[in-house]
């Protein structure tokens, strides 16, 4: 499973990434993680199942989902209390309902 | 005041997404993105240049020579002085990219379209002679550094659209019966770069009838010129700066949107300063505001100033929630990342926090302003240092080694801890009374 996050730099998703990475083992998933800014995005969404978008960049969001349609992937905001409150387990659990869907 | 805000957001969001998505704006921001490493390491040599230890260049001329200084800075003609070119293509690329048609050709034609309308000619002042002389058959390089990137962005956009026109709409050169495709197929390949030329070389002789001489006269004159004079000055830095909070008010990434317009402003501001720095590093500056100036001496802590909030958080709040969300915050707070904060507090959305979150900014963009323009303070001196540098350190380094940055980020915490004190004591009240509340619910 590949969970692939981004922001406008990559830096506070990548705060995030620890969180859940460290929630993804304890659930005992073989998960990917990693974040990136979202000027690199088309060099990473082939590798992800996916892509999780920070709320301060959802101007965005509408762009990111029709470059996911295209890859066949899912592609939603993060939710802001649990980006803010850094909830990798929500977080988690977000990925792989989409996933699941 | 909650339906206040959600109207806001509902003007906000379409301005934020059409600045975000117009096809022009970002393929000049994500061509810039290709210029900058060359930059913050054109910066790194800089600082080399000019550390300011004591007995530091009598001792580079001892062991490297009396030269050393002309050739640790070779590296800088090909970073800082190549930022044109970088623009050229790399703007010209990405926009192909996004039209989906051969990104690296349109590079490449954007860059002859560039240098063609530039004059190979330099002026040359011979040893004694009183007067310049003109040479010919030499690219100026002075127009291939920032002084050429509006006309680098201006070029890049017209060569690509031509060139995606033509190929997008396919358009064909009939060959009578009997020719083999393949050779009326390589006619086809030539007609966008012919098109391109053809109208840019039009583009060149025109300039040259009128008074500007050629066009990197004309768009100093008209563009570039007075685009920077409004970017410089307290009222552009302000404006700016309100802007990039209320987006983040609203949770919409201020600063990326903002210097998405900005950016290529701010960015010749920072290099003509660089200029004057590297030629003399004792002299005045030009500009007072560059990219470095909101990057290290404003968004300390991240946009809005929150380190000194996040340290109010840790020393006089009460609420658990509060406290926590400090200890959580601190550590990317150092380096000027501070989601955790706007989201996490939230300030997002919250009328109380909003408050001192657009006030602390604006204040020190003030004070700023006026510490550095008074000379009271050293002014940024081109080198880029990356916003995520933390402070002290980072004006100390983007002042080209001058106590006085340092100092000013120091006062800058301090100023936006008072504006944020009343709002966070009476924010952490409330908390305190929720916490009161659910602990006496369970």
């Amino acid at each position: 499973m590949n969970i692939l996050l981004c922001c406008a730099a990559g830096m506070s998703t990548s705060l995030l990434v620890q969180k859940m990475e460290a929630e993804a083992k304890n659930m005992g998933l073989d998960a990917k993680i990693w974040a990136v800014s979202v000027d690199e995005i088309r060099n990473h969404i082939d590798k992800a199942d996916v892509l999780l978008v920070g709320p301060q960049i959802r101007y965005k969001l509408a762009s990111l989902k029709e470059l996911g349609k295209e890859k066949g992937i899912p592609v939603e905001m993060i939710n802001t209390v649990d980006y803010g409150t850094l909830n990798g387990k929500n977080v988690v659990n977000f990925a792989l309902k989409l996933l699941n869907k | 005041m909650d339906r206040f805000i959600a109207a806001f957001e509902e003007k906000v969001m379409p301005v934020a997404g059409k600045i975000s998505e117009q096809k022009h704006l970002k393929a000049i921001r994500d061509g810039i993105i290709l210029a900058m490493p060359f930059i913050i390491v054109g910066s790194v040599f800089l600082i080399l240049g000019f550390l300011p230890i004591p007995g530091y260049n009598e001792f580079m001329a001892r062991t490297f020579g009396e030269k050393w200084l002309t050739k640790l800075l070779y590296p800088v003609g090909v970073t800082f002085d190549l930022m044109a070119v970088f623009v050229s293509v790399g703007v010209a690329y990405r926009l192909a990219e996004n039209y989906k048609v051969d990104a690296i050709s349109a590079g490449a034609i954007s860059l002859a379209s560039f240098l063609l309308v530039t004059p190979f000619k330099v002026m040359f002042t011979p040893e004694g002679a009183k007067q310049a002389v003109e040479v010919g058959g030499a690219i100026p390089a002075a127009l291939m550094g920032s002084k050429g990137m509006f006309v680098a962005m201006i070029m890049a956009i017209i060569s690509t659209e031509i060139y995606r026109k033509i190929i997008q709409k396919g358009i064909v050169i009939k060959m009578p019966a009997g020719v083999p495709p393949a050779v009326s197929k390589s006619f086809v390949a030539l007609i966008p770069t012919a098109a391109v030329i053809t109208v840019t070389w039009v583009i060149r002789l025109g300039f040259e009838m009128t008074s500007w001489g050629d066009m990197h006269n004309f768009i100093t004159k008209v563009l570039s010129g007075p685009l920077s004079i409004l970017g410089a000055s307290l009222f552009g830095a302000v404006g700016s700066e309100l802007l990039v909070q209320l987006f983040w008010s609203v949770g919409l990434h201020g600063a990326n949107l903002v210097s998405g317009v900005m950016g290529p402003i701010w960015l010749q501001l920072m290099d003509q300063n660089r200029a004057v720095f590297q030629a003399n590093p004792g002299a005045q500056l030009p500009n007072v505001v560059t990219q470095q100036f909101f990057d290290n001496f404003i968004h300390i802590g991240g946009s809005g100033a929150t380190l000194s909030l996040v340290v109010l958080l840790l020393t006089v709040a009460r609420s658990k929630q509060l406290k926590s969300l400090g200890r959580l915050s601190i550590g990317a707070g150092i380096f000027n990342i501070n989601e955790p904060i706007t989201f996490g507090m939230p300030i997002v959305l919250n009328p109380i926090m909003i408050i001192p979150f657009v006030l602390s900014p604006i204040a020190i963009v003030i004070i700023s302003y006026i510490a550095m323009s008074t000379g009271l303070v050293a002014r940024p001196a081109g080198i880029a240092v990356p916003w995520t540098t933390p402070p002290v350190i980072s004006g100390y380094l983007a002042t080209g080694g001058k106590i006085s940055g340092a100092v000013l980020q120091i006062v800058n915490f301090f100023v936006t801890m008072a504006i944020y004190y009343p709002f966070v004591k009476m924010w952490d009240k409330k908390k305190v009374e929720e916490e009161k509340m659910s602990e006496e619910a369970a």
